[in-house]
């Protein structure tokens, strides 16, 4: 069964082994490990100990556990809207021609080629309240010290906005590619039928976009999971713990507590969470059905 | 940033009269109890059985002013040594250094000297079996003990065995001031009552200054200012019971009573307004003082040499000055006493395969005169006995003076609090003080969270 | 909800959808005022931060804390670029291309056989690793990274960069093997047939068939993956230590550190990691973003 069968010219299951054995190795194990050390006590430099059921205890009195959902689910969704609703127009308006509209989202897309760190450490500098741009553009915007990184009712929400700087030129690009997809023979129908530009945009330019609108929030949605670097050299978490998103408090708790074994319940909720919308994910858009010549996205 | 920390035991009190006694002695009387050791010449590395050579890491902390210093050391001795070994220094950011050790130490990546706050940051890798004792070569060199003011080198001893010494100055958190600042605003003196530093920050806001920077992002630096109010407040012993594990003394009245003095800072708008968003690791204080937006700031002694890695010629001038923290009405606590960090020391990994070597070069060079003498000029004063003459000179004379003074006439001298606990509650601690500052905690609430 | 498209079934992005737009521009109306407009606004969102990092990094020090982050900077200087070049910039940025080319070598090589394995094979362990792999589509990679720690440090690779390529690439293996799958089911049966009937081996359609016929698949995964390890943080964070092996991400939070106060530095510092995939931008612009989204885009 292991050998490729070549009388059909099909390939054999070995052609997948290499590439299963390495993701088992690196990505499965450890999620195994993780589940272990959830039940262990372990600073880092010790033998874990095996403790039972205690740190699973502690998940009822650890007072930041519900924040740092919440604040991650505000997160996902906050970005999710934000990301979307910035970058569906600005796709379909940069999809149409013309050299105006190329030199403008070429510009748009630059974002896209800096690392997190980067942008964290970019955006650190403007945030600056005494010397940074914020200084100036604060009392602009109604905060006249310049305080956004360290207010704990607007962290969050810069966070949020300095990801969305990051992240919407990729989805830009995406929808810049599927309206430009869309048959003008549906927009010359509409046309015909009297309908302003904007009704056609609703008309026909978002239901077309439907599987890109898909394939953009799944992605928004994954990658929400894992918005992690640019919060901990922004803010840290902070100010108090205002920005603390479970991945963060995960963290912290394993590599500044050094409660690892607490941090590996936090991080086996984060497994069953990340599982779950992969599951979701696939069940949602078919990804996971093999036999479909034409399935889309 | 780089001294705050250090875990476990406090130097309070009774390790503090050692120090005053010690540093008044200077030299050879206390330490030189070196014949208990046991051991013979050959420990300490000099001659070191193993000549076959090989190579050893050295981890330190980055730190503009010291770290030059640390590896012209470490240059020396891969010159002078007969052992073959010589040494490379890594060094790493305070925050990113803390997880490193804890994840590199054990493994076969770990350093075989490495850098610590001493007591209980230095208890938790001893007892995790990590750290070389040490106790042989240090008594073994005799003259290099007897330079050591025995109260320091206590923090790097535990259950009377040796696992560090110390490697730089004594780290007194004390009032940094601008003094152009200051003078503009109509502030004269540094201020020594609550009423003066009051009266202070009322003239300062009148100027349009921030009358006391503070890097409220990152939470140590807030933590200094409950430090000495408790200190000031009520006393040394409130926080020795707690570090002794009687967690029912953040019950304590005195411990309200700071944080609800802290709050009115914030209120009256002592720290500005935002704070919060000021880091000390990108030296964001640092800049708000040298820059003349700021009038004080509230930072360990290390402040000096970090004003002039980054502006020279502020930490030279005479704008630059400092002072005691102020006293406080009706308070219960001594005030001379001082809180901080004694000092940072260096540990030798167990599993070091140049252990001796490493001993050989702790033993040599950190008592080297070129080597208290760096630190002196960087504005760092060692932990070493008889320096009253030497304080007197270089670029950072007067600070260096005031320092020794300072460290010899404190009646306790309290460490940090986030090295004087375990690294879980330091966080809670660290974060709920932060709270605190934002308001978002009361200060019971505050009690509430540690006592639990 | 099924998600079969209706229409344009498989057509080639690049190619084609130029072809159209071309068509279709022509019969376009006059530009709308709040299109425009809101183009501006995201302009200005993306230039300003972009304006401050360049300009700052041109200035000396001194004169950034004295004049303030929007005068327009007077003494240009590259001062602050030499300051970075010759703090370790270099280094850095070579470990990050040997982690770059590395993971992305190792991923193609891995996904490309398995997707292959599991658009053509018929066996049921296929189809079940298939479902397993996906699981991992949203894993958070920081869930992992205790026990990978470990891992990685039983294996003796702590504080090298193999230690970075590992993990990073076994986490990238999920997407690549379902954008790889997708690509590949457009290859029509009859051709793997014809070959079949011709005698080939599975190898031979694999090498002749497949990856020629899936190349927007893969220039996407290349990209995509690439771009994940170039920006990589977590890993080099956890599993590395020593100078001679840091990466450029690491490199800069610690100039953060180092620099400080010396606001110029680091905006160069950061201006100039972000330089090696502008020029690449700016050299094949419409491969790099057709590239980037074309596996997504079907």
């Amino acid at each position: 069964m292991a050998l490729p069968s070549s009388r059909t010219g099909r390939p054999g299951p070995l052609w997948a082994v290499p590439a299963l054995a390495f993701f088992a190795l690196f990505a499965l194990l450890p999620m195994l490990i993780v589940v272990g050390l959830s039940f262990t006590r372990w600073s880092g430099i010790d033998q874990p100990q095996f403790t039972g059921f205690d740190n699973w205890a502690h998940l009822a009195d650890d007072a930041q556990l519900l924040p740092s959902f919440r604040l991650t689910v505000v997160l996902t969704l906050a970005s999710w809207v934000l990301q979307t609703a910035v970058a569906l127009p600005l796709g379909v308006w940069a999809a149409a021609p013309g050299r105006p509209r190329a030199v403008l989202a070429a510009i748009w897309f630059v974002p896209l080629l800096m690392s997190s760190a980067a942008i964290a450490i970019l955006w650190g500098l403007l945030l600056d309240p005494n010397f940074g741009l914020a200084s100036v553009l604060g009392p602009l915007v109604g905060v006249d010290d310049g305080n956004f990184i360290g207010n704990p009712d607007l962290a969050l929400w810069v966070c949020i906005a300095v990801i969305a700087w990051q992240f919407v030129p990729f989805h830009v690009l995406l929808y810049q590619g599927a309206t430009r997809r869309i048959p003008e023979t549906l927009y010359e129908a509409a046309r015909l039928d009297g309908a302003s530009k904007l009704q056609r945009f609703r008309a026909v330019t978002v239901p077309q976009l439907r599987n890109t609108i898909v394939t953009s929030s799944v992605l928004m949605l994954v990658g929400s999971l894992t918005y992690f670097e640019i919060i901990l050299i922004l803010t840290g978490g902070g100010p108090g713990t205002a920005t603390r998103v479970l991945p963060l408090h995960m963290y912290l708790e394993g590599f500044s507590s050094f409660d690892m074994g607490y941090a590996s319940v936090i991080a086996v909720l984060l497994l069953v969470l990340g599982t779950g919308l992969s599951i979701f994910v696939t069940r949602v858009t078919g990804y996971a059905r093999m036999d479909s010549q034409t399935e889309g996205m | 940033m780089r001294m705050r920390r250090n875990n476990g035991r406090v130097v309070t009190a009774a390790g503090i009269a050692v120090l005053s006694l010690a540093l008044a002695a200077c030299g050879s009387s206390g330490p030189s109890d070196s014949a208990s050791g046991g051991s013979t010449g050959g420990t300490d590395g000099s001659t070191g059985g193993s000549a076959a050579g090989g190579k050893g890491q050295l981890w330190v902390i980055t730190d503009a002013s010291l770290n030059p210093l640390q590896k012209a050391s470490v240059a020396e001795f891969n010159k002078s040594t007969k052992s073959g070994v010589t040494f490379s220094v890594s060094d790493f950011a305070n925050d990113p250094y803390k997880q490193k050790l804890q994840t590199a130490i054990g493994s076969a990546n770990q350093p075989d000297i490495f850098y610590n706050w001493g007591g209980g940051n230095l208890k938790q890798y001893v007892d995790a079996g990590q750290v070389a004792d040490i106790t042989d070569a240090v008594n073994a060199a005799a003259d290099f003990k007897s330079k050591l003011i025995p109260s320091v080198l206590d923090v790097g001893t535990i259950d009377g065995k040796i696992y560090g010494v110390p490697m730089q100055g004594v780290q007194p958190v004390m009032l940094f001031a601008n003094a152009d600042v200051l003078k503009a605003a109509g502030v004269d003196a540094m201020p020594t009552t609550w009423d003066d530093l009051q009266t202070a920050i009322t003239k300062l806001k009148a100027a349009k200054k921030t009358p006391i920077a503070l890097a409220g992002s990152q939470g140590w630096t807030e933590l200094m200012w409950l430090e000495y109010l408790l200190d000031r407040n009520g006393g040394a012993d409130v926080f020795q019971k707690i570090v002794g594990g009687d967690k029912s003394a953040w019950g304590d009245p005195a411990v309200t009573q700071s944080l609800t003095m802290i709050q009115d800072l914030v209120t009256e708008g002592a720290f500005g307004t935002n704070y919060s968003s000021v880091g000390y690791d990108n030296q964001g204080t640092l800049a708000l003082l040298a820059g003349g937006k700021a009038g004080f700031e509230l930072m360990g002694s290390w402040e000096v040499s970090a004003l002039n890695g980054n502006f020279p010629k502020f930490a030279k001038s005479d704008s630059l000055t400092w002072g005691k923290f102020p006293t406080v009405p009706n308070g219960k606590g001594d005030p001379a006493a001082i809180v901080g960090n004694p000092s940072n020391f260096y540990s030798v990994t167990n599993a070091s395969k140049v252990k001796e070597a490493a001993e050989e070069y702790l033993t040599t060079q950190l008592a080297s005169d070129t080597y208290v003498q760096g630190l002196l000029d960087v504005g760092q004063v060692p932990a070493i006995t008889g320096l009253e003459d030497k304080v007197k000179t270089g670029d950072f004379a007067d600070f260096n003076a005031f320092t020794y003074d300072l460290v010899k006439n404190a009646p306790s001298f309290t460490q940090s609090w986030d090295q004087a606990l375990d690294a879980a509650t330091s966080q809670t601690l660290l974060t709920s003080l932060q709270k605190v500052f934002l308001k978002q905690m009361t200060p019971q609430q505050f009690v509430d969270a540690m006592s639990k | 909800m099924s998600t079969v498209t209706t229409t344009a079934p498989a057509t080639r992005p690049a190619a084609s959808a130029a072809a159209e737009t071309r068509r279709r521009g022509t019969k376009r109306e006059r530009p709308s005022t709040v299109g425009w407009l809101a183009a501006g606004v995201w302009l200005v969102v993306v230039a300003v931060p972009l304006y401050f990092l360049i300009t700052t990094s041109l200035r000396a020090q001194s004169e950034y804390l004295l004049s303030g982050p929007v005068s327009a900077p007077t003494d240009l200087t590259l001062d602050s670029y030499s300051l970075v070049l010759h703090s370790g910039f270099w280094g850095y940025l070579r470990n990050t291309a040997v982690v770059t080319v590395a993971t992305v070598v190792l991923v193609l090589a891995l996904a490309l056989p398995a997707a292959y394995a599991i658009v053509r094979s018929r066996s049921r362990f296929v189809r079940r690793m298939f479902s397993l792999v996906l699981l991992g589509l949203a894993i958070p990679a920081q869930a992992t990274i205790i026990p990978l720690y470990l891992i990685v440090t039983k294996l003796h690779l702590y504080d090298s960069l193999t230690a970075i390529v590992l993990p990073s690439a076994a986490f990238s293996i999920p997407l690549a093997v379902l954008v790889l799958t997708s690509a590949m089911r457009d290859v029509p049966n009859e051709l793997y047939e014809a070959m079949a009937v011709d005698g080939g081996s599975p190898v031979r359609a694999f090498v002749t068939l497949a990856i020629p016929l899936s190349r927007g698949g893969i220039t996407t995964i290349a990209i995509y993956t690439a771009m994940g390890a170039w920006n990589g943080f977590l890993f080099p964070l956890v599993f590395t230590q020593s100078e001679n092996v840091r990466v450029l991400t690491l490199g800069l939070w610690r100039y953060q550190t180092q620099y400080g106060v010396n606001v110029p530095a680091i905006c160069a510092a950061v201006t100039l990691s972000l330089l090696p995939l502008l020029a690449l931008y700016l050299l094949g612009r419409r491969q790099l973003l057709s590239g980037l989204t074309a596996g997504f885009g079907k």
